[in-house]
């Protein structure tokens, strides 16, 4: 392999892990702090998809690409406001598997009006950052380039949200201990929907940013949360920096494991060998905190 | 909407599979109104496990809407042996397991009396023993891996498929691909059942008819996990960093448009500097619209536009289907699996019985083994 196609291998995996962190950073987020593992986040993500393919066809790929983002966005996290205070609210604190048949019993309600709504057939946009760029005497799409400076913008400004607002300190003081939260006079509930908002615009935006760069199909929910939950596991639920990390370890395992011949055929196997590995040294992933 | 001149080339074997499909579009019936209102006997249920769900979602909802006309069609006509026709369609999400599920469900709950084949051959080789098993015909359009038909411990007597085979086509894209005057190919192939052994026919086709062709890419990296990640990156970089001549691919359904789209963005001239031979049907084109790239070798199975001249009956069907679902093209799979069910209607008239051995005995009796292709 000549340093070049190190370099073009290596973006593949930067590509592949920014697609992969724009996905499960919402899904770490609302794990985080509300302890619940969203099964119905793919869902939001194929709205904000179909939301934004819709708009930007509608206007034209540039403006309405910018326009399809910001709609997305806001359904996404006024359908996750409804999620949260309709499902989520009834299920805090009670064992994950009832959170998990809850969310998922939200995906299927949301991918059966999503076939409704917007039909069988897949849609495609134009990249509203269409061009290429040439590094090393090869190809490079500007879009993914984009993404891969939107997942980085995405990490900074949620770990900003954390770690320098006062609204991160209270997501952060509520997953410690949400009763002495609440008797500091913070409205817990309130803040529960906020996060879980917040969480559902993400899977949004990355739905949106997703879109130009595929089909999006009524399947595309489910094409992407495994991996998603992989990662996740890897770099430890709740973890905005393991999702970073996890994404980036499972983006460059694919990329250089399909094309090298000897790890081809156990390219995606090697991902949840990975995950099994991590589970079993360290359960609660890479950078994963113990639950309370 | 014009398509035709999107398919650069036309090729020999896109002929070959258009000539068999015209033969088999003879068999399709046009609906005519009845006279006055059809009395039944009863209604009889036919199953079609389909991926309206997952990787080949494209293909499913075009197949299930075209098997929904069919009996449409077929009852105005009065049904089959007196019955009324009824499609019994679940949705697998591309998925094996769930494909065999439906086959339980629809045989032994349902009491369907005829199946519809899946769309990926790994569904229809799981689907096809409890089929066998229970009596019940198949007819079979889409999956076409040649396994199914000729390999002596998965032969099923009831299986009847009107679809060419991952031998005719891989060997007609191999021979195609040797003619082409190129020296280095790329190949990139779905790792279940269709892609291997179509790519196999392929390669050993190649290299008969031109021994000094190098494929470049190491055998193991010529199949992909299928379904797959939505990102074809490292695909796309391989061919960048190989730099074929020709690119040979059977990938399908989300994973070619995903492809193709993810390779132009990458740069537009892609497939003018690697030109690509590959399986494609008329629902990609519809995806990809105007993105669709011109210069490639498309195979396809049964393109409308293709068929259309001098064929009454399928100008009559194009124009149904497109009244009936707001104005959609009917696809490849459409057009065959509509053929493939007006087929076994026929047959069950004739044979006036639901018996399988009665049915496939009429199927592979005249006028309508004149008339349409078939394996057995």
């Amino acid at each position: 392999m000549t340093p070049g196609q190190l370099l073009l291998f290596a973006m593949g995996g930067l590509a592949n892990a920014a697609y992969l962190f724009i996905v499960a950073a919402g899904l770490s987020l609302v794990f985080g702090a509300l302890r619940v593992i969203n099964m119905a986040h793919g869902s939001l993500y194929m709205v904000a998809a179909f939301v934004t393919v819709v708009i930007a066809n509608q206007v034209g790929a540039g403006l309405g690409f910018w326009a399809g983002l910001l709609v997305a966005v806001a359904v996404t996290g006024a359908i996750g406001g409804v999620v949260e205070v309709l499902v989520l609210r009834r299920v805090y604190g009670r064992e994950h598997l009832v959170q998990l048949l809850g969310t998922y019993a939200v995906s299927l309600v949301v991918a059966g009006a999503v076939r409704i709504v917007f039909g069988a057939n897949y849609r495609t946009v134009a990249s509203p950052i269409p061009g290429h760029l040439n590094l090393g005497g090869y190809s490079y799409a500007s879009y993914s380039l984009f993404m891969i400076a939107a997942a980085i913008v995405i990490a900074a400004g949620v770990w900003a949200m954390l770690y320098r607002t006062n609204l991160g300190r209270n997501i952060r003081a509520a997953v410690a201990d949400p009763d002495l939260l609440n008797a500091t006079g913070v409205n817990v509930t309130r803040l529960y929907t906020t996060v879980f908002v917040i969480g559902a615009g993400l899977a949004g935006l990355g739905g949106s940013i997703v879109a130009p760069s595929q089909a999006i199909g009524s399947s595309i929910d489910t094409d992407v949360l495994v991996l998603a939950f992989a990662i996740s596991v890897i770099g430890g639920l709740g973890s905005i920096i393991g999702s970073a990390v996890g994404s980036l370890i499972v983006g460059m395992v694919i990329s250089f494991g399909l094309v090298i011949p000897a790890t081809n055929p156990f390219a995606l196997a090697f991902v949840f060998i990975i995950m099994t590995a991590v589970l079993t040294v360290r359960p609660r992933g890479l950078f994963g905190l113990p639950e309370n | 909407m014009n398509l035709v001149p999107r398919i650069a080339r036309p090729l020999f074997w896109l002929a070959l599979a258009t000539a068999a499909t015209i033969l088999v579009g003879a068999c399709g019936g046009s609906a005519t109104s009845s006279n006055g209102p059809v009395t039944f006997k009863g209604t009889k249920k036919v199953g079609y496990s389909a991926p309206l769900t997952g990787q080949s979602a494209l293909y499913g909802h075009a197949v299930s809407q075209a098997l929904n006309l069919a009996a449409d069609d077929i009852n105005a006509k009065g049904g089959v042996n007196g019955y009324k026709i009824e499609m019994d369609i679940q949705d697998d999400g591309t998925t094996v397991p769930q494909a065999v599920s439906n086959t339980k469900s629809m045989i032994l709950q349902d009491n369907v009396v005829a199946l519809m084949g899946s769309v990926t051959s790994a569904q229809c080789l799981a689907e096809s023993p409890i089929a066998k098993q229970n009596k019940v015909i198949t007819i079979d359009a889409t999956c076409n891996s040649w396994q199914l038909t000729t390999e002596s411990d998965i032969v099923n007597p009831y299986w009847v498929s009107i679809v060419p085979n991952t031998y005719m086509e891989g060997t007609a894209a191999g021979r195609l691909a040797a003619s082409l005057n190129v020296s280095k190919i790329f190949i990139v192939s779905p790792k279940y059942l269709f892609g291997i052994s179509e790519t196999n026919a392929f390669v050993a086709a190649l290299k008969k008819a031109n021994s000094s062709v190098q494929i470049v890419n190491d055998p193991s990296t010529w199949y992909v996990p299928f379904p797959t990640n939505p990102r074809w990156d490292s695909t796309i970089n391989a061919i960048q960093a190989a730099k074929p001549d020709l690119v040979y691919s059977n990938i399908f359904a989300a994973d070619q448009i995903n492809f193709v789209k993810q390779a132009l963005a990458v740069d537009p001239q892609f497939f003018v500097k690697y030109p690509m031979t590959t399986l494609v049907s008329v629902d990609e084109l519809n995806t990809l619209g105007s993105q669709y790239p011109l210069g490639m070798h498309a195979y396809m199975r049964a393109p409308f536009f293709a068929l259309q001249n001098n064929n009454p009956r399928l100008t009559d069907f194009i124009s149904r289907y497109r009244a009936k679902y707001n104005g959609e093209y009917p696809s490849d799979w459409a057009v065959m699996d509509y053929d493939a069910f007006t087929i076994w209607a026929q047959a069950a008239n004739a044979a006036k019985s639901f018996d399988a051995d009665q049915v496939v005995k009429q199927i592979f009796r005249a006028p309508i083994r004149s008339r349409c292709s078939r394996t057995r």
